[in-house]
């Protein structure tokens, strides 16, 4: 009795721990904090994507939500629009081509006015 | 009983991993509200690092004002390209005369939290940066802006809390209701024991139910004579941050906080000029101080000296030059004319009549002979010799003219710059006096003299008295004793402007001995209150963290930092004293 109540709050604590994610590409992409949100930034040729999600990884309907992102393209800043698109995607086009990994950040506007941006290295 | 302490203990557990599981549900980075602002008299503001800039957004009455800073020297950055993403829109900020980029930006003025994205193009480098400014609710008390992690850890806690301080203070008060209550409750409890159990032990029971409720009742009632109509003397003292009134815009002062740190709006840091460099461990010779002064480079200057006494008159363009002209070699100075003494007037006189009387004597045995000569009578050679010593004579007697009118010509022998004239005109100058001194200023030597034999000094400076360096070569050191000091001579490398012969200078040596540590200008490390040396840490866009250092002399501008900080740290090199002098 006493002994599995112990084991119990042991593994509460350590549970404690486990809750703590780490912040995973779900689409190829790399993942930073913006405010309370998760965003993904997966560039690819000339298109822009990013995928919101909570601080549990989960997908946020992008409707309603605005963002810009401004990637370093040969030592030039591409700044870009980004529209939500379908499920928790916001996409944008750049008019040159964004090589691997452009540095930037991602500026997210959500449906209630607040901004949130995320910035990558 | 040891098993209900155990469950006692496993419930403690449990209430613990419950409360710790959301404070630890993020592992490096937290979702939650940012840090509240270091003071209440500072007014919100956000800021942003990256490898090369340092940016700080201050909103305040409808302007955004971005100070943008190199990252590793805290120098303004000018002519930079703000760009900052507003609800309206890209927008970009006008750059003012103090180096601030400034913006309209009424919509910062909404209390909540704004993540700015900021476009930095300053020359070749762009940046984009983010910034996160939290701007508070001015409506909202501060008293009641505590971090709200904390009272959402469970809802049934705030009711169980109030309930139990109610009825803590109630407890305290000694309520008269309260303990009525409890009196009451007790009589009760005890008659239905009694009740039950039982009339054997009637009298006792109700003797002791009795005494008991007599006594909590006399203490329900029976409360001292503490304040009854004054009201409750818990105020804590009213503190600075308490009396700036919310509404009115709070004053940026540079102060020292609670914990030590230094805060220093960046417009005081402009106006203290502070500056920092990055620390990194390297290797130094160590220095000697020698006291030197400068003179002339010996193959790029000369003097101009009068060979024969005389009087000087001025060069052909009529003006002797002044100091500070700039002569090339060759170049005629002046002229001395010897004078001629009355004695050697008269000698000469008499020389000049007797070569006279000869040229007569030999041109009329000249024309003689030249008749003669064509009847035969004088032999040809007679006539050749006779004219031979004719113009001999005629030789002498215009050298004898010569002599007595030409003055000698003084010229320059090197190029260079007159830095030391005194020719006056019909001055008689001595033979040998120096009347010119001609320097090249841009070839200028030092010569220190040090008490030990240098070993051929690579990187030797010299310091000026006003903080000046100058790098110098080593040219060579002299072996005969100068009062018991050996001269060594420097070359100065570079600029020159400003030198003059003959100023002292303190020359930095470096000698063989190596040291590895961390090198700090001498202007960064200041002494403390209590006499510690330290130096001060930008740890963030406005904070600075004094720091104990133990340091080692290295040379005249420099300072080794043996312990107390690490490579890597931005160190206040500028403005350390000032930033000392926060209180």
């Amino acid at each position: 009795m006493i002994r599995r109540k112990l084991v119990l709050a042991a593994a509460l604590l350590t549970a404690g721990g486990a809750i703590a994610h780490e912040a995973k590409s779900q689409h190829g992409g790399r993942v930073m904090d913006a405010g309370k949100y998760h965003v993904e930034l997966v560039a690819k040729g000339e298109s822009v994507d990013v995928f919101v999600s909570d601080g549990d990884q989960k997908p946020i309907p992008a409707a309603g939500f605005k963002g810009t992102a401004i990637l370093l393209v040969d030592g030039k800043p591409a700044r870009i629009p980004l529209q939500a698109a379908d499920g928790n995607r916001l996409s944008g086009k750049a008019a040159v081509a964004l090589g691997d990994s452009p540095k930037g950040a991602v500026q997210l506007t959500t449906p209630d006015g607040a901004t949130a941006s995320a910035k990558f290295n | 009983m040891s098993s209900r302490f155990a469950a006692a203990l496993g419930a403690m557990l449990l209430a613990a991993g419950l409360l710790a599981a959301p404070a630890r549900a993020h592992e490096g980075h937290d979702h939650g509200a940012p840090p509240p602002p270091v003071s209440n008299t500072i007014t919100p503001r956000g800021e942003a690092v990256s490898e090369a800039f340092e940016l700080t957004a201050i909103p305040r009455e409808g302007r955004l004002t971005l100070y943008l800073d190199r990252f590793r020297t805290n120098e303004p950055v000018r002519g930079a390209v703000v760009e900052v993403e507003t609800p309206e829109g890209q927008k970009t900020a006008t750059e003012t005369a103090d180096a601030t980029y400034v913006l309209p930006a009424a919509w910062m003025a909404k209390p909540g939290t704004h993540d700015l994205l900021v476009t930095v193009t300053a020359g070749d480098m762009v940046d984009v940066l983010t910034v996160s400014v939290n701007v508070p609710d001015p409506k909202a008390s501060p008293s009641t802006d505590q971090p709200a992690a904390a009272a959402t850890a469970s809802s049934v806690m705030p009711t169980v809390s109030a309930v139990l301080t109610e009825l803590r203070n109630r407890f305290i008060a000694k309520d008269p209701i309260l303990m009525a209550t409890a009196a009451g409750a007790f009589l009760l409890g005890m008659l239905v024991t009694v009740a039950v159990r039982g009339r054997r032990s009637v009298p006792a029971v109700a003797l002791i139910a009795i005494a008991i409720t007599l006594t909590l009742g006399t203490a329900a009632f029976a409360h001292g004579d503490e304040d009854h109509g004054k009201p409750a003397p818990a105020q804590p003292p009213v503190q600075g941050a308490a009396l700036t009134a919310p509404s009115e815009p709070a004053a940026d002062l540079a102060q020292r906080l609670p914990d030590g740190s230094v805060f220093v709006p960046k417009p005081t840091q402009r106006l203290l000029v502070l500056r920092t460099s990055m620390t990194e461990t390297a290797t130094f010779h160590r220095a000697v101080e020698l006291p030197g002064r400068v003179i002339p480079d010996p193959n790029a200057s000369g003097v101009v000296q009068s060979s024969v006494g005389g009087r000087l008159s001025p060069p052909p363009a009529g003006l002797f030059p002044r100091l500070g002209t700039v002569v090339k070699r060759g170049d005629v100075l002046a002229y001395v004319t010897p004078p001629v003494q009355a004695i050697d007037v008269s000698d000469m006189r008499q020389r000049q009549g007797e070569l006279d009387q000869q040229i007569d004597i030999v041109e009329r045995r000249v024309e003689r002979f030249r008749k003669l000569s064509t009847t035969g009578a004088v032999a040809q050679t007679q006539l050749d010799d006779a004219l031979s010593e004719l113009k001999g004579l005629q030789d002498r007697r215009k050298a004898l003219d010569a002599n007595r009118q030409q003055p000698e010509a003084l010229t320059a022998p090197v190029d260079g710059v007159i830095a030391q004239a005194s020719a006056v005109a019909g001055q008689m100058a001595a033979s040998g006096a120096m009347i010119f001194q001609i320097v090249d200023p841009a070839c200028l030597w030092i010569e220190a003299l040090s008490f030990d034999a240098l070993t051929t000094a690579e990187n030797a400076t010299a310091r000026l008295s006003d903080g000046r360096t100058l790098s110098l070569t080593y040219q060579g050191a002299g072996l005969a004793d100068r009062n018991q000091a050996i001269p060594v001579q420097f070359a100065v490398t570079g600029d020159t402007s400003g030198l003059r012969v003959g100023q002292f200078v303190t020359v930095l040596a470096g000698t063989d001995a190596e040291q590895i540590g961390l090198a700090l200008p001498r202007s960064a490390v200041v002494r403390s209150g209590n006499g510690q040396a330290i130096v001060y840490e930008h740890v963030t866009a406005e904070r600075f963290v004094a720091r104990q250092v133990r340091v080692e002399p290295l040379d005249g501008t420099r300072v080794l930092v043996a312990e107390g900080v690490g490579a890597g740290k931005r160190i206040v090199t500028e403005g350390a004293e000032l930033l000392d002098q926060v209180r």
